[in-house]
């Protein structure tokens, strides 16, 4: 589709379509996940009366919180080309200590920022850096990162659940504001923040050069091992709040570790379009592969079908929408592949007059001395 | 396989085409090993269609006509494993072996490992890796880690893997690329042994006095087409490079007019600058608005000085940039110092394919800006547009991947990507590779006018006509270490090759 756009020669008309079809684009990495999600909606509404009853409806959406802020965190470490296994453990170690925290006394909010800056603290030192600067493997530094959290929580713990009674708790996890449970506001702060970075900053185009091509970012000065840090401070923050938002729910904090919720976050992920080899996808995909997982968790269950079954039909789905997404791929750089084969290159475009472009670069590219000063210095 | 009954030639290559896309690699290219024990040498300048000829040869292409006889019978060959089944093997250029694997199973690796009914016996395939090395007189303990040997020794250990399969042909491309002059006098005395058993030795080399010392007949490419080919006596010097590189092809190259570097101000000097294991003490200096042109043979060091030279390889030496003392500590350092680095591999080391054209120019202008703030987009193309249309990048519009634009284009944009910052000096390696011709005569035409206006150029090419067509200055390096500098009049493409080669 966009190869083509390379060769029409109409640059003008083939302009105007892209205007026109570019939302429609935009959903091109999950548009069977995508099309999935309506046609089960549509479905359960059918079958299931209390299906689309706005109270079912917010609790699907409020018990998809934890999953659907993990996820948000998860698509940055996937687009920069790696994953986290240790928001599990992040998660369940800031909940412990959020409660240990509100037992002093301190005002809720604080404790909260203070819980996020922790998790970021945590994603960015212990994994971060190690990933980032040493250039350590990935799978074996959040692994690490998981089992060791995992045993803190466990001595920290000993074992047992604390029942908070702070307002904050019931604040974050089960009132209502304006008639709608706060983890859903929540969600949808998470999710503006999350495309905001991703598409309006020069951070979220770092993480998008990084997992395209390591070498590319770093030749071009960008600062890899700090934007990494950064990507695993962004997760854990992401993790943290998910913890919070976890104590909140339950009204306590309880000492097992949930070692599925990474490799859900990151199914949902890749339901959402984001490839597991980095440098492309984004949030909005994720929300799909999010509302995807729970849609069909809640939709089974009101059926009267086993839950087993949602997993069953997860992991069939993940592997389709994963093959469709390889056979676009192999659209769009088939010719770039083909090039590598020949010396050569057919299809560029043909040499125009060579004295203009001589004459148009001596007036416009100036070196210093020619007092030529672009806005982009400084 | 019949036994050569030495009038009829090992092996006859004859007509061989092949084409790639639009592009043809081989035209009527014809090799002939006359007999056993024979040493040919293959020779011909980048892109002569060499590398394809040899991909024909052992089996990883197939040609499009022509016939391949071995022994006079014709045969043909589907894959490499069959090649190598009817007794041609080759050692590439680039060492390919398993490096935490010892040196028995490496040279066994594949089928020649002892099997038994509990397993692999070790000592019997030692005992069989060892008859093997003592067949090339390599001393070396069969159970020593590969890793652990030296660069020429790796190389014997793919020898010896090749003839563990009985070869009767074997391929050796540029073995001595890598090699210390003691080292390839080892592996001649290899040939030579070689030679004694039978083996017919295809040789590819660009050093001339190599392929004096150890040929016995030798077939020269040039576009495709085999130009000369006979007996190595039948030759001098003078006339293979003259096969090589075409008659009176120095003149036929389009010059500009000589243009002495604008006051004389200096952009770059480099004073012993070295790089481990590549780069043995390097000086030179690039005047601004000057076009310095490195010349080399693939492992000179070539690339290697131009990533330190920006701070993207650790290394030692005096640097100075524009007069000041400049120390090369990061990629990014080097960039607020005002170098520009077009790399060798534009897919993977000059742009982010995946990302849009836009984004792909604007990241070198951006780097220095707050990672927070919001690009204004408009604004952003604005700041760009006019640096894109100067270098004519065709496109349908500056929010398409990178990755769709066709070759020549997406090198402009990597090119562009670095002008934005008004640099003081230029590192460019390879600017015109997997361009088409079109293209490439427009991105010198660029190129030039950018040194034109005040930016020193340091340009590294395989391709020495395209050094002759853009360089002021031309410097030739040979295994670590500046060998020649030519000016633009009196470079050609003869003296190139022939310094590089180790002539000078």
């Amino acid at each position: 589709m966009s190869s083509d756009a390379a060769t029409q020669p109409n640059a003008e008309a083939s302009k105007a379509a892209q205007v026109l079809t570019a939302p429609w684009k935009a959903t091109a990495n999950f548009r069977p996940v995508l099309i999935l999600v309506v046609a089960m909606f549509v479905f359960f509404s059918l079958t299931q009366s209390v299906f689309s009853s706005e109270q079912n409806l917010k609790n699907l959406l409020a018990d998809s919180a934890i999953l659907w802020v993990i996820a948000m965190g998860m698509t940055f470490v996937l687009i920069s080309g790696g994953f986290d296994l240790s928001v599990g453990a992040t998660t369940a170690l800031v909940g412990i200590f959020m409660v240990k925290v509100l037992a002093l006394g301190i005002p809720g909010g604080l404790v909260l920022a203070m819980m996020i800056a922790f998790g970021a603290l945590v994603g960015a030192v212990v994994n971060g850096i190690p990933i980032g600067r040493l250039n350590l493997s990935v799978f074996v530094v959040t692994l690490a990162t998981m089992i060791a959290l995992t045993g803190v929580v466990e001595l920290w713990s000993g074992g047992e659940s604390y029942y908070v009674t702070a307002p904050i708790a019931g604040m974050i996890g089960v009132d209502s504001i304006l008639g709608l449970p706060v983890p859903i506001w929540i969600m949808g702060a998470v999710f503006l923040f999350s495309f905001y970075v991703q598409r309006l900053t020069y951070f979220g185009r770092d993480v998008y050069a990084i997992g395209g091509s390591p070498a590319a970012a770093r030749l071009s000065g960008i600062r890899v091992p700090r934007t990494l840090a950064l990507v695993y401070g962004l997760m854990g923050a992401c993790a943290a709040l998910a913890g919070a938002i976890a104590v909140g729910r339950v009204g306590a904090a309880t000492p097992t570790v949930d070692s599925t919720i990474a490799l859900q976050a990151i199914a949902a992920v890749l339901l959402g379009g984001t490839a597991l080899t980095g440098g492309s996808g984004g949030v909005g995909g994720t929300a799909v592969g999010v509302l995807f997982i729970a849609i069909l968790q809640n939709g089974l269950s009101l059926s009267g079908v086993s839950s087993d079954w949602q997993n069953v039909v997860t992991g069939v789905i993940l592997l389709l929408a994963v093959l469709s997404d390889r056979f676009q791929l192999s659209d769009v750089f088939s010719r770039s592949s083909e090039e590598d084969d020949g010396p050569g290159d057919r299809d560029a475009p043909p040499l125009e007059t060579a004295g203009a472009g001589a004459a148009g670069m001596l007036d416009g590219i100036g070196g210093p001395s020619a007092g030529h000063k672009t806005p982009l210095d400084g | 396989m019949s036994s050569a009954d030495g009038k009829l030639p090992v092996l006859s290559l004859q007509g061989m085409r092949k084409r790639f896309g639009g592009v043809h690699a081989l035209r009527a290219a014809d090799l002939v090993v006359s007999g056993p024990g024979r040493v040919h040498v293959l020779l011909g300048a980048n892109g002569s269609g060499k590398s394809t000829l040899l991909g024909i040869l052992s089996g990883q292409l197939r040609p499009d006509a022509g016939t391949i006889s071995l022994s006079g019978g014709p045969v043909q060959f589907s894959s490499p494993v069959d090649a190598l089944a009817k007794g041609i093997a080759m050692v590439s250029q680039e060492t390919a072996v398993a490096p935490d694997l010892s040196v028995a199973e490496n040279v066994l690796l594949g089928r020649g490992l002892v099997r038994r009914w509990s397993g692999v016996s070790w000592r019997r395939t030692e005992r069989r890796a060892r008859s093997v090395l003592e067949r090339l007189e390599f001393d070396c303990d069969p159970r020593a880690r590969v890793c652990e040997l030296r660069p020429d020794q790796r190389q014997m250990v793919e020898i010896a893997r090749a003839l563990s399969s009985e070869a009767r042909i074997l391929i050796l491309d540029e073995p001595t690329s890598s090699l210390t002059d003691d080292e390839v006098d080892a592996l001649f005395s290899v040939v030579g042994q070689l030679k004694r058993e039978g083996v017919a030795v295809i040789f590819v080399s660009h050093r001339l006095p190599e392929v004096f010392a150890i040929g016995d007949e030798v077939t020269v490419l040039r576009d495709g087409t085999t130009q000369a080919q006979g007996p190595i006596g039948d030759f001098d010097e003078h006339s293979l490079v003259e096969a090589m590189v075409g008659e009176g092809l120095a003149g036929s190259v389009e010059r500009r007019a000589s243009k002495a570097p604008a006051g004389g101000e200096v952009a770059l000097a480099v004073r012993g600058l070295r790089v481990a294991g590549a780069v043995h003490g390097v000086d030179l200096e690039v005047g601004r608005g000057e076009v310095v042109g490195v010349s080399g043979l693939v492992g000179a060091g070539r690339s290697e000085m131009l990533e330190a030279i920006f701070g993207a390889r650790p290394a030692a030496g005096a640097l100075a940039l524009a007069g000041e003392e400049f120390r090369p500590r990061s990629p990014r350092a080097s960039i607020e110092s005002g170098i520009g680095f077009l790399p060798p591999d534009r897919k993977g080391q000059g742009l982010v394919l995946g990302l849009s054209v836009r984004a792909n120019l604007t990241m070198v202008e951006s780097m220095t800006r707050s990672r927070v703030a919001i690009p204004h987009l408009g604004e952003e193309w604005h700041r760009v547009e006019g640096t894109c249309e100067r270098m004519r990048v065709k496109m349908a519009s500056a929010e398409m991947p990178v990755g769709a634009l066709s070759g020549g284009n997406q090198q402009k944009v990597a090119l562009a990507k670095w002008l934005v910052r008004d640099p003081t000096l230029l590192l460019l390696d390879e600017p015109t590779r997997g361009v088409d011709v079109a293209a490439k005569a427009e991105i010198h035409t660029q190129l030039r006018a950018i040194a034109a206006s005040g930016v020193g150029m340091l340009v590294s090419s395989s391709e020495n006509e395209e050094l002759l067509e853009l360089c002021d200055r031309i410097l030739v390096m040979s295994r670590g270490r500046m060998v020649a500098s030519f000016s633009q009049d009196e470079a050609t493409e003869a003296k190139l090759v022939r310094s590089a080669g180790g002539h000078v």
